[in-house]
């Protein structure tokens, strides 16, 4: 009874505590304000007027503090960065045709594994724990025993999964493709000459003039670094707009080999795509989703463990496969410490920041032991989408940020239902927020993207307007989710 | 794979393998339990191949077959699953939605070259054909083979375990297919273990003829075979059969009743013919369609010499055979392993079997050709129906040294009127 009460008393504690410092300028103030207007009531309406009169205002004085303001008040707006909104964005929802049930992945990999058991029981352990479900898609061509990847069908799919995301977009924003401004494409491992972004230019007839980028090989943090790209150019363009379309073309990249280490993408990446649509215009203002607060992306290529951690390389029988490092949980939990040391003073309340600043203090001067302050991130964001790169990343995240089950449930349910698509991940995630009904104006999103590189680059989105739940790639199974996920599935 | 496939210059070449199976989930820990009807059936598989036309086929991708499948699989899904064992050794089949496999294969003739050829077992090299096992978790049930002919017409072949269905689920499951692929939206009913089980109270507790225990096979479901097998196959008009026999009755039985007495005469007094068995669709026609077994099989077994004996009377004896489902789904138990085609000489009736109604485009196949994988030493006979309503197509499975002398009585009845 009286450790309840304590744990009561703590919370109030805490509470008071959060609410004094988060409103200290606010509290601050009240008594100042109190305080004058008590003065002013006590004075008369006439030594009020005497006190006016005394300032000895004049008409050039009058004037030139208001060309003072006017020219404070234009400075101010003419530097300020220009707000970008995400009017809307559509996720690629793959045909039934594709569907790889857990069953027909293993039998497949016996047939083509054939003469290495031992890898295919190291992919039936990686599939049992893996965290996916029996939906997630592969492209056609993987569907072949053994694969038939040719440059062909791997165009193929980057056609169907874009183009299919792009019409999407285009019917939900009533988007022109002649209006589009700036282009993006992010895939980061087929890349094709001409380029995928050249490749929808063509289908689209888009203007000739569009300033179009195409970035491959930056792993699957690169949706992020898109639209940090297009936040630079719509600084620079004024009344402008951006798609971007981030993908992963799974085709050409399926490991023909029997390495262990190298079989892991087998089982966790699957086909998906998005297609987002920025905007700095004043008129997109209203119907836009979310608006881009931040975004901050950290590096930690310098350091050897970092770069070499997914690294794409030959193995012994000349099959080109990515090599998954032992210790990626770690540097992807350092690389994280690294974002969030400064994404933490922009978006955290001043009463976490306060703390974490003495905590940090006291450990460097008083006593080293001290544990470190973990900042409650559930201050600072509603939602949480964490690239759902594999139930390890999500399940690694959740303790360092302490999260709840909830917080992490879109990332998890995105995981079992599609896979893990690369860098359109983030998307889906946020679109199943959006499908159950949570998302809310004024909440705030944080998505947090890792890399190969190795990258973790996070964006912080406001949420504009209230979003009802309407057509998407989880509108027709919805109901089913949340699932339960077992830690072993038992094949 | 069919015999002519071992061969370096078939014609029939280029096999690329993918998987088809399911679009909705089946929920985890789903088993189908097969009756013992079914697991009579395990050592035996279906081949059947549809040939349409250049016209009716050319326009028709991978893409266009593989999709409605998926629609038809979502209707019985179980066909997709892969067998496990009981503790007890009773095979149940795991619906985890493996799938099927599908072959892409391409054919150096065209359609017309194909269906010259007058003995259509050629049609079995259309056919992918791979037994259950020794693996029976990673073995599909069902493959599907998808040729194209030179002229752009298609042949769709299909191995399947007879465990899982019989000639007439086939052909209904076919004829979904062509339905999805109209765009129709299709519907089978989920059969229950009741619906599928025979209840016969006269039970004399006698054992079935028309069923015979072989070697263990383990789990390697191949029939084993004295004899090397060959099949042959013609075409003759329902007239030719009524003409052999002055009696009024069914074609088949005239028919079945004239092949035996060619059998018996070439197999002579030192295995007398005396028990055939008989396999017909199920008089009380089980409603709704679905995937099962529900054949009749039923026994014939005379007293006297059929070599010697008049048509009239075996015909008679033909039409009084005896169905045997009940006793053969007693006798059959958890872990042997039983053939029934074959296990004594074996006449399947198959003209009834809707093979032509599977409609695509608007047209029906060129050519429909069906017979049993894994027959028994005693041999078989299959009747099926042709595109023309009064001919029929004859496919005889008999061991190698005794078709010659069958072919030859055969002609002298005037059953077979080409020189072969």
């Amino acid at each position: 009874m009286s450790d309840f009460s304590s744990s009561v008393k703590l919370k109030y504690a805490k509470l008071g505590y959060q609410y004094l410092i988060n409103h200290f300028l606010t509290l601050l103030l009240i008594p100042i304000i109190t305080s004058i207007s008590i003065k002013l009531l006590r004075m008369g309406p006439e030594e009020f007027i005497n006190l006016l009169n005394s300032l000895h205002f004049d008409l050039l004085h009058v004037l030139c503090s208001c060309f003072l303001i006017i020219f404070v008040l234009t400075v101010y707006f003419m530097s300020k960065p220009r707000t970008v909104y995400l009017v809307d964005y559509s996720c690629y929802k793959p045909p039934v045709t594709c569907r790889v049930p857990f069953a027909t992945f293993m039998e497949h990999s016996r047939l083509i594994l054939k003469d290495n058991p031992k890898s295919v029981e190291f992919q039936m352990r990686i599939l049992e724990r893996s965290g996916l479900g029996e939906e997630t898609c592969l492209p056609p061509a993987i569907h072949y025993i053994p694969p038939t990847p040719t440059m062909e069908s791997a165009r193929s799919e980057a056609q169907m999964v874009i183009f299919t995301a792009m019409d999407d977009l285009f019917k939900k924003t009533g988007l022109k493709p002649k209006d589009i401004d700036i282009l993006i494409v992010n895939c980061s491992l087929f890349s094709p000459t001409p380029s995928l972004s050249a490749m929808i230019i063509n289908k689209y007839k888009l203007r000739s003039n569009i300033k179009s980028f195409n970035l491959s090989g930056m792993g699957c943090s690169a949706g992020l670094i898109s639209v940090d790209v297009a936040r630079d150019l719509l600084q620079v363009h004024p009344n402008s707009n951006a798609v971007i379309v981030s993908t992963e073309i799974i085709t050409p990249n399926y490991y023909q080999g029997n390495e262990r280490a190298m079989l892991l993408p087998n089982c966790l990446f699957r086909m998906g795509a998005a297609a987002i649509l920025l905007s700095n215009r004043r008129s997109d203002r209203w119907r836009a989703k979310y608006k881009l607060c931040h975004l901050v992306r950290t590096h930690r290529g310098a350091e050897d463990k970092s770069y070499y951690c997914v690294y794409e390389q030959e193995d012994k029988d000349g099959n080109i496969g990515i090599n998954l490092s032992k210790d990626l949980m770690a540097i992807a939990g350092e690389a994280l410490k690294s974002n969030i040391t400064t994404i933490g003073p922009l978006v955290l309340p001043a009463s976490e920041q306060l703390l974490f600043l003495i905590s940090l203090i006291g450990r460097k001067i008083f006593n080293p032991k001290w544990k470190p302050y973990i900042p409650d991130f559930k201050m600072a964001f509603e939602h949480f989408c964490i690239h759902a790169g594999g139930r390890a990343v999500i399940d690694e995240l959740q303790k360092n940020l302490q999260l709840s089950a909830e917080h992490v449930e879109a990332s998890r349910m995105t995981l079992h239902r599609f896979g893990n698509t690369s860098s359109s991940s983030l998307w889906y995630e946020l679109s199943y927020i959006e499908a159950k009904g949570k998302m809310k104006r004024g909440d705030r999103v944080w998505q947090i993207a890792f890399g190969s590189g190795f990258k973790c680059n996070s964006a912080v989105w406001k949420c504009n307007r209230s979003v009802k739940s309407s057509e998407g790639p989880w509108s027709d199974c919805i109901d089913r989710y949340p699932v339960f996920i077992p830690e072993v599935v038992k094949l | 794979m069919g015999r002519l496939q071992e061969e370096g210059s078939h014609p029939v070449h280029g096999f690329r393998l993918s998987t088809v199976s399911a679009s909705r989930p089946t929920e985890t820990g789903t088993t189908h339990e097969p009756t013992g009807l079914d697991l009579a059936m395990k050592l035996h598989y279906l081949q059947a191949v549809y040939i349409y036309s250049a016209e009716t086929a050319r326009d028709l991708t991978v893409r266009h077959v593989k999709g409605p499948l998926f629609s038809v699989f979502d209707q019985v899904p179980w066909i997709t699953g892969r067998f496990r064992r009981h503790d007890s050794g009773r095979p149940y089949i795991k619906c985890n939605d493996c799938g099927t496999r599908f072959v892409e294969s391409d054919c150096d003739l065209t359609v017309e070259e194909w269906l010259r050829v007058p003995d259509r077992s050629i049609d079995e090299s259309l056919v992918y054909h791979q037994p259950v096992g020794p693996e029976l978790a990673f073995s599909p049930l069902i493959y599907i083979q998808m040729t194209r002919f030179k002229c752009g017409g298609l042949a769709l072949g299909f191995n399947w375990a007879h465990i899982i269905g019989d000639p007439f689920s086939l052909s209904h499951f076919f004829n979904l297919w062509t339905r999805a692929f109209a765009g129709e939206k299709i519907y089978c009913p989920k059969t229950s273990d009741l619906e599928r089980s025979f209840q016969n109270p006269n039970s004399t507790g006698k054992k079935p003829d028309s069923i015979k225990r072989v070697n263990p096979v383990g789990d390697h479901w191949v029939a084993p075979n004295n004899f090397k097998m060959t099949t042959y196959s013609f075409n003759l008009t329902v007239n030719d059969i009524k003409s052999q026999s002055p009696a009024n009755g069914n074609e088949f039985e005239i028919l079945s009743g004239i092949i035996w007495k060619c059998i018996a005469k070439v197999r002579g007094e030192s295995e007398p013919t005396v028990t055939i068995t008989v396999i017909r669709s199920d008089p009380n026609g089980l409603n709704p369609r679905a995937v099962r077994n529900s054949q009749m099989i039923s026994s014939v077994h005379v007293d006297f010499s059929v070599a010697d004996a008049n048509l009239e009377e075996i015909v008679k004896s033909i039409g009084d055979a005896k169905d045997e489902r009940f006793r053969i789904d007693e006798i059959v138990d958890d872990v042997s392993d039983f053939i029934v085609y074959g296990a004594k000489l074996t006449f399947v009736d198959l003209s009834d079997v809707d093979f032509y109604e599977a409609v695509v485009m608007g047209r029906s196949p060129e050519s429909v050709y069906c017979n049993v994988q894994g027959i028994g030493d005693d041999g078989a006979v299959v009747v099926l129906p042709a595109v023309k309503k009064e001919e029929r197509v004859v496919t005889v499975t008999l061991p190698e040294e005794e078709m010659e002398k069958v072919k030859w009585e055969m002609k002298k009845c005037g059953l077979i009127t080409l020189v072969n």
